[in-house]
């Protein structure tokens, strides 16, 4: 196990490395100079424009330049926006957690959805609930997701009015920013009405979060109809029936256990697919996160937000595949030893 | 009745053409495949079939519904959205838009995937090494952000969004082409064309491309149901094709002011997409179910 945290912290630095430098050499690539992208200040006069360079560092070789970047980012200073002139930070750090909810409930519907029915698909193989579950996960897999979106919003909010369509919470609900996630917040609150805002931001947070379950779901389907199929072909599973256990007994006792293991392994992947739609989601429905603010920022050529804000939403990413590596060795030891970097 | 061949010859299939038998037996498959190739005439033919002109606008006949609809007019059978423009041949450009660039993108990304896959394939050492992880680390970012990213690189645009999307499919080729050709390369069939003189180019040209040509087509389909999707969704958020662009994500984003009250503006398009990703996932299922098939005899 040390060996494999040391191998995966190395590929942390590694890919934390490369993300900076592509960050930094984004600034290059934006139309513009170079130092107004790094720092957003696009009104800055002669002499804050020669702090500017001082401070980054722009008069020296490439390679100094970027440690300074590099210097300003471990300081937390990721410059500020283009458009609203406010430090990136701060606007991240309200941002990000909303995202960061809005996509765990939604991995979170996924898998409950997903990974029961790709199951029972394995056990009926090759039987008509097999052939149903996975057309449908095939529908689920190409429907666009901005297409779905609008047609929940017409169905469940303007047609039967039985879930809001925009925001993560009425505005009528005083919560005090804490952690940033909504419903941590609310719980931490000492306001009278905690239950009937938690009550309302569950009723907003469902219909997005179903929205960018769906893709991920018919994922999880295949992945765990496949590694049901493999577990139960294995001989374990032979001698357990030998052995004289029915059923139920193989099926709860030892498929399920190998085969959630497998799956484990694909949900770091599967998360990454689950946050670009839950960008594409954020806009449609006046999510406040990370992912509508991104595609503003790309829209309005913020270019120090389009930097800063990828860097941080990639950053996001790869922490999740490693930690879900982290779980998935922790769960399964013979992953710990094996090979390089796969 | 005369009889031309005399010999009884032996004919063995390529491994092509068995798959092919195999998946015309497949009525699912077909039916999509069926789809496709419709999808690609369209593609080709919607400037000469389509009744109007994309971008035209009738005045008079603005936010007409379909013609099953009781207001509909059958000289608009999609309806018109809000400047009176036709439905139906807006959808049918579109197809050429997000379709048939989507086929063109897979195809030059195949290409360009193919080549740089199989040299890799052929390389060892250190080299082979790095271009591993550093696949490894591309492939693990969904294709969406990765386009989003080059989008914001080089600014909104239906041609910035085509070059995005044909980069970011290029390390999938490169992936699979190359996982493939060092598996081929192990086989006993290699060996034998090796000993009988063959350099490199040239089992890779004769020996092996016949036999994994139908797993990159395989990958294909699987690229292109993501390149409609990626296309459609840059259009949606505004930064793939622009106004007036008849693209159907960006069709679709221009209905949404009038959602409420002209919700066909909004459906269409989103069924065509529907459409268009179902047609070439039913492709994709058909030639891996072929696939299978062909391993278990």
């Amino acid at each position: 196990m040390l060996t494999f945290t040391l191998r995966r912290l190395s590929l942390f630095l590694f890919t934390m490395l490369v993300l900076t430098l592509i960050s930094f050499s984004l600034s290059f690539l934006f139309p513009g100079d170079t130092v107004i992208n790094h720092s957003g200040q696009i009104n800055a006069t002669a002499t804050e424009l020669a702090q500017l360079n001082e401070a980054y560092q722009m008069d020296k070789s490439i390679f100094t330049q970027y440690r300074a970047y590099l210097t300003h980012i471990l300081n937390g200073d990721l410059g500020q926006s283009m458009a609203s002139q406010s430090p990136i930070s701060n606007e991240v750090i309200e941002l990000l957690p909303a995202t960061i909810e809005l996509s765990l409930v939604a991995l979170l519907i996924a898998m409950l959805i997903g990974i029961p029915l790709g199951f029972i698909a394995a056990i009926n193989h090759n039987k008509a609930s097999d052939n149903a579950i996975l057309s449908l996960a095939m529908l689920g897999y190409s429907i666009p997701v901005f297409w779905l979106g609008l047609l929940a919003i017409l169905f469940f909010s303007i047609g039967l009015g039985w879930l809001p369509s925009a925001g993560n919470i009425s505005l009528l609900f005083e919560i005090e920013f804490v952690t940033g996630i909504q419903f941590i917040d609310i719980l931490l609150s000492d306001s009278p009405y905690k239950w009937q805002a938690f009550s309302n931001a569950s009723a907003h947070i469902v219909l997005p979060a179903c929205v960018i379950a769906l893709a991920p779901a018919t994922i999880f389907i295949r992945l765990s109809r496949a590694a049901m199929i493999e577990v139960l072909a294995a001989s374990y599973i032979r001698a357990a029936r030998s052995k004289g256990l029915n059923f139920k007994q193989i099926i709860f006792r030892h498929a399920i256990r190998n085969a959630l293991i497998k799956i484990i392994r694909h949900v770091g992947l599967q998360f990454a697919n689950l946050v670009t739609l839950a960008m594409v989601t954020e806009v449609i429905f006046s999510w406040p996160g990370i992912g509508r603010w991104l595609i503003e920022s790309i829209s309005q050529r913020d270019y120090t937000a389009i930097q800063s804000g990828l860097l941080v939403l990639s950053c996001f990413i790869f922490i999740i595949h490693i930690l879900t590596d982290f779980i998935y060795a922790a769960l399964n030891p013979l992953a710990r030893g094996n090979s390089h970097g796969s | 009745m005369a009889r031309e061949k005399i010999y009884l010859e032996e004919v063995f299939p390529s491994p092509f053409m068995q798959l092919w038998g195999i998946f015309r037996k497949t009525p699912v498959a077909m039916v999509g495949f069926c789809c496709f190739i419709f999808l690609v005439t369209l593609a080709i033919f919607a400037p000469i079939i389509s009744p109007y002109s994309p971008v035209e606008g009738h005045l008079d006949m603005i936010l007409l519904p379909p013609a099953w609809h009781i207001d509909g007019n059958v000289s608009y059978l999609l309806g018109t959205d809000e400047l009176g423009r036709d439905m139906l041949s807006r959808l049918m450009y579109g197809t050429s838009l997000t379709f048939g660039l989507s086929f063109i993108v897979v195809i030059f990304s195949l290409v360009i995937g193919v080549v740089i896959g199989s040299l890799s394939a052929l390389t060892r050492g250190i080299k082979s090494s790095f271009l591993n992880h550093f696949l490894d680390v591309i492939l693990s970012i969904p294709s969406l952000l990765l386009a989003i990213i080059i989008v914001a690189i080089l600014g909104p645009g239906i041609s910035n969004t085509v070059w995005a999307i044909a980069i970011v499919f290029i390390p999938q080729f490169i992936h699979i082409t190359r996982y493939a050709v060092k598996e081929e390369f192990r086989k006993d069939y290699v060996l034998a064309s090796r000993l009988d003189g063959a350099g490199n180019f040239r089992i890779l040209y004769y020996s092996v491309f016949p036999n994994i040509v139908e797993r990159l087509m395989s990958q294909a389909t699987l690229a292109q149901s993501a390149a409609i999707l990626d296309i459609a969704t840059l259009g949606f958020l505004g930064l793939g094709a622009q106004i007036p662009l008849p693209e159907w994500g960006a069709i679709l984003a221009n209905g949404l002011e009038h959602f409420y009250i002209a919700p066909w503006t909004v459906y269409l398009p989103g069924l065509a997409i529907l459409f268009a990703v179902v047609a070439t996932n039913l492709v994709g299922e058909g030639i891996r179910h072929a696939l299978k098939l062909r391993k278990e005899n």
